[in-house]
């Protein structure tokens, strides 16, 4: 069952396209990677499927929703699209457990006993309970990604956005995600992933997306995009990633 | 007399002092962060009032704004109890400076955060209350401990306007006892007291509220 579907996204920056007719679908327990050199509006896309950015044109229907309407209320439709920030960019003010928690109190209105408990469940789905009065300042850079994954999982989005979830970590760390991101999926949880991390899209099940000036220019496994694509952006862009391969 | 009589007769003014200090931080303190906030709606003719109110009560002197609530509003038939007057020109004062610290402290907010929080689908307010005023507050820290100081140290000014704090009772005293030396000493070591305890209290909520690792990135 589809729950994001997206027609002719547009978005300029001073009559400059960044985007420029974004199509692509994505269902329920699906993973989809979007992939594309550096500058393409892999972030510009992610922004705009929750108008964190506003789009220019184009449709976006989430959940049977159109949600560039005016009247929508899009901070609604944001509670349930989690969204993990390249620099992960916790709450430096809030201990993990707190920034958890944040949402479930402020949005949900759950008691501060309850919202406790539910954080401290996802923590510990991410392996971060021992840390969890801890202050982001004090957390390394993979343990900050895994608070700021259960910040996302505790609000129980229908999907989860991650925008290049291993360029911030060592090549160990980066594997960890691999494994996290498998784990999140067989639960379920429905992702849409930007990276230009090869090895990371090779251990994730899902299509890759290759977005190209903005534009989708092919949808494939990752493996029919590496094998001599015919698109020629696809095979310089992957022969740049992985000369050897 | 003994220098401790001086002292502890100085130190009925003092209650006046810290009186008067207090209704001024608390004047300053929110209107300052009023002041601030509304900065942050960024609204053009706001932006000019604002403009205006931290540049009138930064470039005028304590004493003249003083005088004119003091003695320039009851002439147009206002009149101001002192210590409302001393929280309309020291206490606004306060508030002119401070807003610039909390513009400067709201602005050292990592936008990342804000934009993290409005991707959980936090409304403005909440992501002012939640994220940017805690943060902003623990930024102003040292600016604000400099503005409260800077209150204490002009509240003699009250003097002018029949407040009996501190420094009017020494006067009096001095002008009957003959002995100024000695009283305008006790005046500066309860000063000195007054000052050490106000900084000690500021420090022990800014350490009570401190977070481990916290600092402007
Ligand atoms: N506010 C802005 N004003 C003007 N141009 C912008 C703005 N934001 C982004 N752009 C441009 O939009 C294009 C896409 O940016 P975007 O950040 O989406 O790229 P990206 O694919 O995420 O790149 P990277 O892989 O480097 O993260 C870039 O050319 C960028 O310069
Ligand atoms: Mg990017």
């Amino acid at each position: 069952m589809t729950l994001l579907q997206v027609r002719g996204l547009t978005k300029k920056h001073d009559d400059v396209g960044v985007l420029n007719g974004v199509d692509f679908s994505l269902c329920k327990g699906e993973i989809k990677i979007v992939m594309g050199p550096s500058g393409c509006g892999k972030t510009t896309l992610l922004r705009c499927l929750n108008r964190l950015q506003e789009p220019s044109s184009g449709e976006i229907i989430f959940d049977g929703e159109e949600i560039t309407a005016a009247a929508v209320d899009i901070q609604q439709v944001r509670q349930r699209i989690g969204f993990v920030f390249q620099n992960f960019a916790l709450y430096r003010h809030l201990s993990a457990l707190d920034n958890v928690k944040l949402g479930l109190r402020k949005l949900r209105g759950l008691s501060d006993a309850e919202a406790t408990q539910r954080a401290i469940y996802e923590l510990s789905r991410v392996e971060m309970q021992d840390h969890q009065d801890k202050y982001p300042a004090h957390l390394s850079g993979g343990q900050q990604q895994r608070v700021a994954i259960a910040r996302a999982l505790v609000m129980d989005p229908a999907v989860l956005f991650f925008d290049e979830p291993t360029s911030a970590l060592d090549p160990l760390m980066a594997r960890e995600v691999a494994n996290l991101l498998n784990r999140l999926h067989d639960e379920k949880v429905t992702i849409l992933c930007v990276t230009h991390d090869v090895t990371l899209a090779k251990n994730l099940p899902g299509d890759v997306l290759f977005l190209n000036h903005g534009r989708v220019e092919a949808e494939a496994p990752i493996s029919e995009l590496m094998k001599n694509h015919a698109n020629e952006n696809v095979r310089a862009f992957f022969e740049q990633k992985a000369p050897s391969e | 007399m003994t220098f401790l009589e001086i002292v502890s007769i100085l130190a009925r003014g003092a209650g006046f002092t810290i009186l008067v200090t207090l209704a001024c931080i608390l004047t300053g303190f929110f209107s300052g962060l009023l002041a601030a906030l509304l900065f942050r709606l960024d609204i053009r003719p706001l932006n000019w009032l604002l403009h205006a109110f931290t540049y009138t009560f930064r470039g005028i002197p304590l004493l003249v704004i003083l005088f004119l609530v003091f003695f320039g509003l009851p002439s147009i038939g206002l009149p101001i109890p002192p210590l409302v007057a001393m929280m309309l020109s020291l206490g606004l004062i306060c508030g002119a400076y401070l807003s610039e610290v909390f513009r400067g402290a709201l602005e050292a907010v990592d936008p990342n955060e804000l934009m993290a929080a409005q991707s959980m689908g936090m409304r403005r307010i909440q992501i002012l209350t939640a994220i940017e005023i805690p943060q902003m507050l623990r930024f102003s820290a040292p600016g604000m401990l400099n503005e409260f100081t800077t209150v204490l140290k002009y509240s003699p000014f009250a003097y002018t306007v029949g407040v009996p704090e501190i420094l009017k009772e020494a006067t009096s005293l001095a002008l009957t006892t003959l002995r100024g030396m000695e009283i305008y000493l006790a005046v500066g070591v309860l000063y000195f007291l007054i000052y050490k305890i106000m900084m000690e209290m500021f420090l022990w909520v800014e350490r009570r509220y401190a977070i481990p690792g916290f600092k402007q990135i």
